[in-house]
């Protein structure tokens, strides 16, 4: 059975514009990038809330749309969210403090275009794409930091020094396992890499399960998931860098994080999962990627109900006392197992 | 603002402070963790230097109130003091103004009060655990406790008609007999409670998360403990072996009670104590419903008082009083009585001149005797420990506000 489409190249024809720039701004706007990102995390939200009251002994959302069990309830709060009154503090540095929500995930649809969705699916290849995402990954802690210090709010200060503790900590471990992927495979090309893992049957998880490791996790801490939500705190600096937003610009800073999340969960993906392994046509191909990535979002998510948040400076010591060492180690692994994939 | 100062964060530094450059920081008394109150937190860096607890945001009079009201209506007021643990913050008073009245309770009625206090005292340590829980973002354990102490409520409920305000032991007695029923609810809470505290191990206090965030973290010496005047589970945390109930009121000279002790002093060793002695209140209800002597459960004297037309209801378990009663006239003097609540020791200052109302009442409530340790507890330690200071403590702000 042929299930491919051809959509790029439909629209391409009957727009009579390239086909690569058609790619380009698709890849982006709707898969995977910001449409299909906004209905996943509407439903990530309402399935975190749901998953935790579950182990809870809760309902959880339910009064909206009773009948799917209040899964429009995140719908409902966007909508209000939009309508909000944006606030700007009287002492806040205010065009830093507006521009950098924006920025920062205006930053990240930079990664959208360049992790493929499926196969075929992308907004352009380049063999840098690896270092393209982790690159505009890692541009919005700065202007996290640029929030902290805008805001003009102690609060939001602490949480900026927070963010940069954090970033350094996750980073180095991220780009570790990054590097050792690439050294595994031999290629800094993600298309190619779930390439090598389609051809030889052998994908990264199993091959290099530390570097996998390593790569969640440095993915929990960038994303202020718990146990790592120290940028948040809620309890001692009420929402980190994030304290001034309302409106537009706080619904922007959440999702920077549930975006940067999604981001990362794809990419995990397809470096370690496969990508759409055993699938060849577009459209199974874009449900395997799906599946795998929004199992990962949830396993992600699940951690809530389990852990408390960490102290600063054990979250420190274990990145840089345990898991950077590990990280090393898988290097090791790395260089001892690239010649499966000859 | 003008250009040359520096846009965005502006810090108000104190100037030097032990030779510090130190950060102001209000915590509360609009914060998500603050309670209601305010805590100045004076941070080097990331290091607390001083704590400065401003309270008072929820003082309702209570001492004042007392003196305008008569001794039975005084009850219903201070109970609102601590809602959680209504019989506890009650049954010194209402000792206190027995004593002043010369009567004694019949024995059923002692006992019925202290299955209501560890009653109360299980849902005061479950509420005390849960926002332990969230202090640390732990929902589960905030969640958990709280619904778990839904059971105790219900058993509250089934024994005094009210979830919350009781109004149970009034001067006399109480005001309920033990209904038919209970003892079978409270075998069923108890099983239940007893597998729950082993999830709360497994969840809460043996997760390796939970060990880091507490452990070595606020540690109260025996000595501080004891200089300081800290109380309740805070206290024996500390290795001190005090408990208010060793004074034997109530009924607890005959149920043998022996306080739950700690060593270390430190959050997680308060946690473990507040665990610990939830299941021993199971085990002080069990053993006091298997004691429960028969008879009345109110003084004959106010028995006798009833007119005639309500006097079935004692029958049916249940005390009428007459409009008498509420005009209770006791002896002159002062009195002094304490008892031991699920936040600590309350003591109770009565001064009667012989009229119907109190001249005189002075509360000291543990948690305005815990304050202390806000201040003290948190130094030389980093800003995330102070939630997990405070959730320790289980620190009930309207309490220590009176």
């Amino acid at each position: 059975m042929v299930l491919d489409i051809d959509l790029v190249g439909t629209i391409s024809t009957y727009l009579g514009l390239p086909p690569e720039l058609v790619r380009a701004v698709l890849a982006p706007l709707i898969y995977p990038g910001l449409g299909v990102f906004t209905v996943i995390v509407l439903f990530l939200i309402w399935a975190e809330r749901k998953i935790a009251a579950k182990v809870q002994l809760r309902v959880g959302p339910y009064y909206v749309s009773k009948r799917l069990h209040g899964a429009l309830q995140m719908l409902a709060d966007g909508i209000r969210v939009a309508f909000q009154e944006v606030i700007i503090p009287l002492e806040a540095e205010k065009p830093a403090y507006i521009l950098a929500p924006i920025l920062s995930f205006a930053a990240l649809t930079v990664a959208f275009a360049v992790v493929p969705g499926g196969p075929g699916i992308y907004g352009f290849s380049s063999s840098m794409s690896l270092l393209i995402v982790y690159a505009a990954i890692s541009v919005s802690p700065i202007l996290i930091i640029l929030m902290g210090w805008s805001s003009s709010n102690k609060f939001s200060y602490i949480g900026a020094g927070r963010e940069t503790l954090v970033t350094i900590a996750g980073e180095v471990t991220l780009l570790a396992s990054l590097l050792s992927v690439a050294m595994m495979y031999k290629s800094l090309d993600i298309l190619e890499i779930v390439e090598i893992q389609r051809q030889t049957d052998i994908i990264g998880l199993v091959a290099n399960p530390l570097a996998a490791l390593l790569f969640f996790i440095a993915a929990l801490l960038l994303t202020d998931r718990i146990p790592f939500d120290l940028v948040l705190g809620e309890q001692e600096i009420v929402q980190g860098p994030f304290t001034e937003y309302t409106g537009v610009l706080y619904a922007l800073t959440l999702a920077l994080d549930y975006g940067k999340l999604y981001v990362l969960m794809l990419l995990f993906t397809s470096l370690f999962l496969g990508g759409w392994a055993p699938f060849d046509s577009v459209i199974l191909g874009v449900v395997a990627v799906l599946a795998k990535t929004i199992l990962l979002l949830l396993l992600a998510v699940f951690l809530r109900s389990v852990y408390a948040r960490m102290r600063i400076d054990q979250v420190a010591s274990v990145f840089w006392g345990r898991l950077f060492p590990l990280a090393l180690l898988s290097f090791i692994i790395s260089a001892l197992v690239a010649p499966l994939y000859g | 603002m003008s250009s040359s100062t520096l846009p965005g964060m502006e810090v108000r530094e104190l100037g030097t402070r032990q030779g510090l450059r130190l950060i102001e920081l209000n915590i509360g008394a609009q914060h998500p963790a603050s309670g209601h109150m305010r805590m100045i937190v004076y941070l080097d860096g990331d290091v607390i230097v001083d704590v400065d607890p401003d309270i008072g945001y929820v003082h309702r009079t209570m001492e004042k109130l007392a003196e305008t009201r008569e001794y039975v209506r005084v009850i219903s007021t201070i109970e609102r003091m601590t809602i959680i643990d209504a019989c506890n913050v009650t049954l010194p008073y209402v000792e206190a103004v027995e004593k002043l009245l010369g009567i004694e309770p019949p024995p059923r009625a002692k006992y019925l009060r202290t299955i209501l206090c560890e009653i109360n005292r299980i849902s005061s340590h479950l509420y005390g655990l849960g926002l332990g829980g969230i202090f640390l973002n732990h929902s589960t354990m905030y969640m958990w406790a709280f619904g778990d102490r839904e059971v105790f409520l219900h058993l509250a409920n089934m024994l005094t008609g009210a979830r919350l305000t009781h109004t149970y032991a009034i001067m006399g007695g109480v005001r309920r007999d033990l209904p038919q029923g209970f003892r079978d609810a409270f075998e069923k809470a108890k099983r239940y409670m007893t597998r729950r505290l082993k999830e709360y191990d497994k969840i809460f206090f043996n997760n390796p998360v939970v060990r880091g965030r507490l452990e070595n973290i606020g540690v109260l010496p025996r000595r501080d403990a004891i200089l300081l005047g800290a109380s309740g589970p805070n206290l024996r945390a500390s290795g001190v072996e005090y408990d208010a109930r060793m004074t034997k009121y109530a009924a607890y000279e005959e149920l043998d009670f022996k306080p739950v002790v700690g060593e270390a002093g430190d959050a997680l060793e308060r946690i473990w104590v507040r665990l610990r002695e939830i299941e021993y209140s199971l085990e002080l209800i069990d053993r006091a419903l298997k004691q429960l002597p028969e008879g009345l459960f109110f003084n004959e004297k106010y028995v006798k008082m009833a007119p005639p037309a309500v006097k079935h209801w004692i029958e049916k378990g249940r005390v009428r009083l007459p409009g008498t009663y509420i005009r209770l006239k006791t002896k002159p003097g002062e009195i002094i009585t304490r008892a031991e609540m699920g936040h600590g020791e309350i003591t109770y200052h009565l001064v009667s001149d012989g009229g119907i109302k109190p001249y005189r009442l002075r509360i000291v409530t543990p948690s305005a005797r815990n304050l202390i340790l806000f201040k003290e507890l948190p130094k030389g330690h980093l800003l995330m420990d102070f939630p997990a200071i405070y959730g320790s403590l289980d620190y009930f702000p309207p309490e220590a506000d009176r």
